[in-house]
Formats: structure tokens, sequence, C-alpha cells
């Protein structure tokens, strides 16, 4: 892993976070070191793997010992409509011998074999910690086999130990940059052409926001990555503008694909009424700017209207069973924030958040808006969050992956809002299903009997 | 043809082959002059509409499917759950041959019942001969301590009395004068298998509890009746387990099924194998209560029990947090023994697992079928899961039982969409399924045909399961036992989503691998 790489990746500029330091922490970056012996979540490789993976046509090969893949492969409910390929785990399985010997060879004959039997378009590979360490050099193979084979091989280097997984979805962005956007021009472009970018389709989400945008004639030029295309995400430098949609993690993405391409980029959400309407006007309005016809503003307004009534007559049956219920978010993701106005107008009180991404700016407005006796935490361990949990005596916790389980214990009735969910939240619809699933989740009977002790006791 | 000596090709293949698929076609376009596919599947979909529904309820003379069994069955169940003990059932020998065969496929173990093997003569004449022969052999052959009788249809049509045609078989030395013979007259033309257990439960007690000579004299002991179960072995096994975890140890299983339904393999055939012995079931008169696990299985047992001045407890099929909770607080308050921790533990993983899936089954709406007990304790469980039972549906349940549904709908928002259907059979299921459908239905493996035909996915959770093996080695009392209900339910539920999101390219990009 080259240091320049990682000291760029760490020091953006586009990132507020970083923005509201003071100069000599900015030019340190965000690089923290993770805490030895502290519970801390996936590593560089996990998070460029989830990053890339939902490009559904490619292959997807690990290079490493088993455990990377296969402790991984196909956990996240990222949906395609039609590939299935990136599904499917592909890895080298390092042993023994290969940490002596090197496993370049077996990488080369693994690509072979994949092209082979499965011929995709593309091959993305997987640096892992083992073979990083015994100096694999993985982006010499790639050349090479990608030369040999006449498609793209590309190298992804996120060894583990370089770092968090947030730092790997920008590993992964940067990958992207490096040797995929812009390496095919689209077959068609529009004035309404648009990239995705940090959307990943979880649960499907994308559909649930994709009608909304075709009703309103904007074309989805690319993701980056759900439901993803090769061709469409190499082709992703021509969109007329480009959305953020989980912001912080490929911001350099956002930032590069404006500086070398001159495209427009604005962040933004679909959770909640109030994002998802920003969302489609900034999108209307930015590609208008560059030369979209302007019809396209009023057709946004006229499906935000329209869309915005709907979902508010079907939010209003739940204030009355919502009033007085009490809601902590904890998400990891920085825009849990922006579910808060959907649910409090379905009648809920929100009460605390976690901040681990926010920046000083956003603690602060939060801090603002919602006083003092709202909970904002930072990174928690189990114990902390149990005794959290407890003393906020909410009715309820959103959360995801590894601190559901710990709500339980806590006896806090909870919704998994994260990776592994079933249910798309995203769009109008999508916050409708959400307030749903929190009405099923609080009238369910187990609750009571969480919070009560064993009878004879 | 495809079929040759060489390679014989079995019934799942055989028709399957072009040949035979076109024999097939030709036969029914030539010879079967059968109505036009345009007008079967007319009638087909008619009978899935409220009209069919309507003329299906106004059935007064027939009854198609009905998912209950007759009083003998019962009896010879009941009967089994005693050591050495030889049911001996007083009527024509091919009633027996089918509770032999239906206990032994639910079971997968050997069945042993015998019959007095009346024929047409012993009709005419009755069937005291029978009776003298019947015990004769049956003593000599099976070598039991104890025979127990019951009786068929055949028997009691012609109005053979046990009580004398058994006195005069001891008289005429058929076997000992002080062997134990104990009685039941079970009808199958009245109730069902669940009564007839409580016919014979109350005839053993009766036979021994009413000796001359016997008075009762109260200790601390209290009984245990599980009543017709086909989860019997895993459940008799899980309520010994807990009141081990208790420290309770004076109590009797009254007719304990567990070992002569799961006896091992190890070279040695078992006749008989563990069960409630004589000594025991003389001594349980003594018992200061006696509870009973099914109340519709045990109706006159208790009344008898009371009668003999025990206390007397019913529950119905407890399953799940609140029915092991009163059962075991009913023990715990019996013998004054204390709740230890390790059940308290096991009770808080349940709570967690049901907290862990709750948004999987919340909602769900469920068909329920089978005996009275079962239904109201699975009911019950399922509205503590946040699933709504929907159709409850017993073919031998009573008005009594309907109100007592209905009773227990109303005390849960999520019994608003249910309704008890007593004395109904599957042939109305059927209709329900259609007219007001479900997501899934719990019942036993009949209800496979409901699930072929209405495409509700069928959970296999009461007696008879013959089509899946070895359910009933685990237990569904007790929280250990709700766990197992619970996972049957989920994995149910989860199978069904991986069914309808598997084909290739169309509909699984939500084949999910966590769910």
């Amino acid at each position: 892993m080259h240091a320049d790489k990682l000291t760029a990746v760490f020091n953006e500029p586009a990132c507020a976070h970083n923005h509201a330091k003071s100069e000599g922490e900015r030019n340190k970056g965000c690089r923290k070191a993770l805490k030895p012996g502290a519970a801390a979540g996936g590593c560089a490789f996990d998070g460029a793997m989830i990053a890339l993976q939902p490009i559904a046509d490619a292959a997807h090969l690990v290079h490493g010992p088993i455990g990377c893949w296969g402790n991984a492969w196909d956990a996240r409910n990222t949906w395609s409509s039609g590939p299935e390929l990136y599904r499917t785990g592909f890895t080298t399985e390092l042993g023994e011998l290969d940490v002596i010997h090197g496993g370049e060879k077996k990488l080369y004959k693994a690509i072979k074999a994949i092209v082979d039997k499965y011929d995709p378009p593309a091959v993305f590979v997987y640096q892992t910690c083992v073979p990083a360490m015994t100096g694999d050099d993985i982006g010499a193979v790639c050349k090479y086999a990608a030369e040999k084979f006449a498609r793209p091989v590309i190298p992804v280097d996120a060894p583990g130990f370089v770092g968090s997984k947030s730092l790997g979805n920008k590993l992964a962005g940067e990958t992207l940059l490096d040797h995929v956007i812009g390496t095919v021009e689209p077959e068609l472009t529009t004035p309404t052409d648009i990239v995705l970018v940090g959307e990943y389709n979880v649960a499907g989400e994308l559909w649930q926001v994709k009608p909304l945008l075709d009703e309103i004639g904007i074309r989805i030029l690319a993701t980056i990555s759900g439901d993803g295309r090769y061709r469409e995400v190499a082709s992703a430098h021509r969109a007329r503008a480009a959305m953020l949609v989980c912001s912080q993690a490929m911001l350099n993405v956002g930032r590069k694909l404006q500086e070398r391409y001159g495209i427009p980029y604005f962040e933004g959400s679909f959770y909640g009424v109030t994002d998802m309407s920003e969302a489609l006007r900034n999108m209307a309005r930015i590609l208008v700017e560059r030369g979209a016809p302007p019809e396209i503003v009023e057709r946004a307004e006229a499906v935000i209207a329209r869309e915005e009534a709907k979902a508010h007559q079907r939010l209003a049956p739940y204030r009355s069973r919502f009033a007085g219920k009490r809601v902590l978010l904890f998400t990891g993701g920085v825009k849990s924030w922006s579910m808060v106005a959907a649910l409090e107008e379905a009648g809920l009180t929100i009460i605390g958040s976690s901040v681990k991404k926010s920046t000083a700016a956003d603690k602060e407005r939060l801090r603002q808006l919602k006083g003092d006796e709202f909970h904002q935490w930072d990174d928690l361990k189990p114990r902390d969050i149990d005794r959290m949990l407890r003393d906020a005596k909410a009715d309820i916790l959103l959360s995801g992956g590894r601190s559901q389980f710990v709500a339980l214990k806590a006896k806090v009735p909870w919704l998994d809002i994260n990776q592994e969910r079933h249910h798309a939240y995203a769009g109008y619809d999508g916050i409708v299903t959400l307030v749903e699933e929190i009405d099923k989740t609080l009238s369910n009977p187990i609750w009571p009997q969480v919070r009560l002790p064993a009878p004879w006791a | 043809m495809p079929q040759s000596a060489e390679k014989i090709i079995d019934h799942m293949d055989l028709f399957r082959q072009p040949e035979y698929v076109d024999l097939l076609a030709r036969k029914r376009a030539e010879f079967e002059n059968k109505h036009p596919d345009a007008e079967i599947e007319r009638v087909a979909e008619w009978t899935k509409t409220e009209e069919y529904q309507e003329k299906n309820f106004a059935r007064e003379a027939l009854v198609v499917n009905p998912a209950k069994a007759c009083q003998p069955l019962g009896a010879v169940f009941a009967s089994q759950g005693f050591a050495d003990t030889m049911s001996f059932v007083h009527g024509s020998q091919g009633c027996v041959a089918y509770y032999r065969t239906h206990l032994a496929r639910h079971f997968k173990e050997p069945n042993s019942a015998v019959s007095s093997s009346m024929t047409e003569d012993a009709a005419v004449f009755g069937g005291l001969n029978n009776m003298i022969d019947g015990l004769a052999n049956t003593y000599a052959l099976y070598k039991p301590k104890m025979i127990v009788v019951s009786t068929t249809c055949m028997a009691e049509v012609i109005g053979d009395d046990l009580h004398s045609f058994i006195g005069n078989s001891k008289k005429k030395g058929s076997v000992p004068e002080d062997f134990p013979v104990p009685f039941a007259h079970t009808p199958a033309f009245v109730g069902s298998h669940v009564v007839g257990y409580d016919n014979m439960i109350k005839g053993i007690l009766n036979y021994f509890w009413n000796a001359e000579g016997v008075t009762r004299t109260e200790t601390s002991s209290i009984n245990l009746i599980p009543g017709f179960d086909g989860y019997s072995v895993g459940n008799i096994r899980e309520i010994k387990r807990l009141f081990g975890l208790m420290g309770v140890e004076d109590y009797t299983i009254i007719s304990d099924t567990s070992e002569v339904y799961d006896t091992p393999t190890d070279g040695q055939y078992r006749m008989y194998a563990g069960g409630t012995t004589i000594e025991e079931t003389k001594e349980a008169l003594n018992a200061k209560a006696t509870i009973s696990m099914q109340q519709y299985c045990t109706t006159q047992t208790l009344a008898y029990a009371e009668e003999k001045g025990q206390e007397v407890f019913n529950f119905n099929y407890p399953l799940g947090i609140q029915g092991t909770d009163e059962f075991l607080m009913r023990v715990s308050a019996l013998t004054g023994k204390l709740i230890p921790e390790e059940i308290k533990k096991e009770r808080g993983r349940l709570v967690d697992a049901i907290g862990d899936s709750h948004a999987h089954i919340h909602g769900k709406r469920f068909a329920v079928y089978g005996d009275p007990d079962f239904c109201l304790g699975m009911s019950r469980f399922l509205m503590e899961l946040g699933a709504e039972p929907v159709h409850i549906l017993s073919t031998g349940g009573t008005k009594k039982w309907a109100k007592q549904v209905q009773k227990l709908l109303d005390g849960s928002p999520f019994g608003k969409s249910g309704t008890p259907y007593g004395g109904k059979d599957l042939w109305h299921l059927r209709s329900l399924l259609f007219t007001n459908p479900v997501d899934y239905l719990i019942g036993n493996s009949y209800g496979k045909f409901l699930e072929r035909d209405t495409k509700t996915p069928l959970i296999r959770l009461t007696y008879p399961i013959f089509d899946r093996h070895h359910h009933h080695r685990f237990p569904t009392w007790g929280y250990q036992g709700a766990l197992t209900v619970l996972v049957k339910l989920l994995d149910k539920i989860l199978d069904d989503m991986d069914v309808r999101t598997n084909i290739i390219g169309e509909t699984d990009y939500s084949f999910d691998l966590v769910r």
C-alpha cells in the first residue's frame, strides 16, 4: 500500500469533517489508529468488497486465505436485476505453501479459470493481508492477466490491515477512479444522465427510487455500485450530474468526478420524505443548470407534491399509535439523521442518535435543534450501549448489525435498518414501510414479556 | 417400452417416460370420456368460492377428511403407557391393525396390541368366547403383568359387557383371579380418540383405586397425565427433566409412553418398555393432586380423581412462555419446590430467541387444526409471538371448546381475526383457506393435501406425522419445547421465502444468504 495514496485518501478536501478541524489536525487527515484490544468494526478489505461487489456482472476474486471471503461471501442483500455472478464466492484460498512460495501464479491461474468458465466483462481482484505481507504483486498479475485475457482485471489494493471499513470504501472508490471510470464510452447519453455514488440497492432500495426518476425523465447512467454493470460504471464519467448517496464513504469519487470530468455533485439521501424531495429537486436543478430541458424541474415538483401528499396521508394514522414513543437511532450510517424528520412526522420522539460519522458542526446543529437532553454518542462498547439503552428508556432502537442483539439484552425492542435488512426503506414508499415495520415491532407481544421478570421471580 | 428387465424404473420416473405420457394421454382422450378441461377448471374454481363454502358448511350427513380418530386408538395409546401391559381390544382384529399401523407409522416403532378377533358368529352369539380365549392366549403368549381391555364398535353394537365378560373369563381360568384386567368401553361411534384416552385412563385408575379394601391416605406426591400426544416421547422426557431440575421427586406420570415409543436399537426387542407400573398406579390414589396437560383428554378422569379427594388442575397443551410459566408455577405451588435458576435461564433464552426472530412471525396469519387442546395451546403461543390464528378447527371440538377458543382469542389483539370451528373437517378448512387465505397451516401429515390444493405451506406439529420422521423425539413443551416449535415455524417461513425467490434469473434477486 502506497503511503501517499493513503494520506491522500485520508486528507479528503471535500470532507466537511476534515474541514471543521484546525489546520494542523487537518493535515494529519482522518487516519485514526484502531484501539488494540477494543472491539472494532470491519476491515478495509471488507469495506472495499462491499463497495464494489454490487457490480453484478463482474467476477469478484479474493486473493487470500479462506477466512477473508469464506466468512463474508454474499452476506449483504444488495440485489441485482440481472446477472448473478457477483454472488458467487471466488477465492484463491491461499495455503501454507503459497505463503512460502508466493501466490502470484495461483492468482493468475484463478483469474484464468474464471475467464474460461464464466467469461465476465471484468474481474476484480481483492488484496488481503497475507499476500500483501508476503509480497504478492497483484497489480503486476492483474496487468499481465488483463493483456492476456483482453479484458479489465482490476487490482483492489485494500488489505485489511491498512485500516477501517470506511477507509476500504474510499480505497474502492480510488480503484474505480484509477482503473474503471472513463475507460468505456457509453452507447447513448442524454442531457439528464446522472450517476448515483454510494447507492448499493440494499433490499432493492434503488428500485423504490428509480420509477420516480423515470417519471421525471432523469436517466440513471450508472450506479456505483448497486445493481451495477461493469460497462455502466466504466462510462460514469459521461454523466451530467452525480449524487453522493452515502456521502462520507465515497466523497473522493464525487470530488474527483468533478475535478476530472466536470461533473457537479451534491450530497443527498433517499431516506425520509424531506430528504427524498430534496434529492429529486437537486437532481433536476443541477441537470437543468447543465442544459437539460427545464421541464424536468416542473415534473419533479409534480412528483414531489403528489408523493409527499400520499406519504403524509399514509403516515398520519400512525400519529396516535406512536404518541409518546421514544426512539433511539444507532446506525453507524451518517445519514441516520435524515430519517429523523420522517419519524417525527409519524409521531415518534427521537431521543438520541449515533454521531460516529457526523462532523462537529453536525453535532452542534443537533444540539441546537434537539437540546442538551438529546443523546449523542460516538463509539460505544456493547456494555455502554446496554447502559445507555437502559438509561434512555427508549421504546425502540433502530439499529443494525452487531448492536441489535445487545439491544435485546437490554430489553429494548429493535428494528434492523442495516445492510442485512429485507425491507427497502428508501423513497416515499420506503419511509412508510419503515414506519409500518416500527409499528409491528412496537406492538409485538414479546416486548412486555422481555421487560418482565419470570413471573415467579 | 422404457421398462426393461435390465433396468427397472420405479414409479417416480416410469410414468414420466414419453411412452407412458403418450399412452396415458391417449387413454384419457379415447377412453375416459371425461369432461372438457374448461369445465373441470370451472368447477375446480367454483369450489374455491364463497358460494361453494356456503354449501360445504351446510353439509349434514357427510364428513370429508376428518381431523380426528376413534376412541379405541386413544385407549390403546393410553394403555401402552403402563409397564408390562398388553393392550387388548375386544372386537374385530382389523380395527386393531389400524391402531398399530397408525402408531407405528408415527413413532417409527413396533407397536403391540391384540384383539379378541371377533368374527361373524361372535357378532351373532356375543363375544364371550373370544374374550375367554383371547385373554388366555394373550396371557400365555406375551406374558404381560396387566391386560387392558377396550372395545371396538363391533363389541359395542352387540352390547358385550366387559365387566361380566372379564369376570367370566377369570372364572374360566383365562388369567389368574388376581391378575389385573382393567377395562373401558370405547365405542368409536361416540367421541374421538381423546375421549377414548380419557375413558381408558379412568378405567385403569378405577380398577386399582376402587379395588376392595383400598383407602386413600394423602401424600405430598402429585400425578401428571400427559394426554394423547404425538410428541409424548420428547414431551414426557422434558417434563421429567424439568421436574429433576426443580427437585420434584415425588410424582407419578400416569401413562408414560416415552420409553415404549422410543426403544433403542441394541439387538434386544422390547415388547414392553418403561411405563407407569402397577404399584405406581395404585399409589397414585394417594397423591395430593392430579395435573392434566390436556383438559379434553381427561374430563372424566379428573372428575374421578377429584371425587377421590385430590386437587385437580387442567392445562390445554401448554406451549410457549405463558403456558409453561403457568404449568411450572402450578407444580411449584403444589410441591413447594422453587423453580431454579437453570430453568429461569431457559426461559430467558426462549424470550431472547423470540425477540431475535419476531419480525418474521409478526402479523403472519395461521390456520390451526388438530385435537381440541392442541388447538388451544398452539393458538395461544401464536398470539404470544404476534402471529394471528385465523381458522382454528377441531373435528373433535365441542361447543364448549369453541367458546373456550373464542375467549382465548378475545384476550389478545392478535386474536381479532380468529374463528373457532368445532366439529368441522378438513374439507371445510379447504373452503376457508380459499375464501379467507392464511399464510401458513399448522396441523399433521393429512394437511399436505390442503397444502397441495391451496398452496398454503404446512407446518407439521401434531399427531399423526407420517411423512416426516422423528419429530416426536423432540419436546414441544417447556421452554426448550417452545424453542422447537418456534424453529419449526421460522424454518417454514424462511424456507417459504427461499422458495418464492429461487427461480434463476427471475426471482432470485432476493434469494438472500442472510435472512
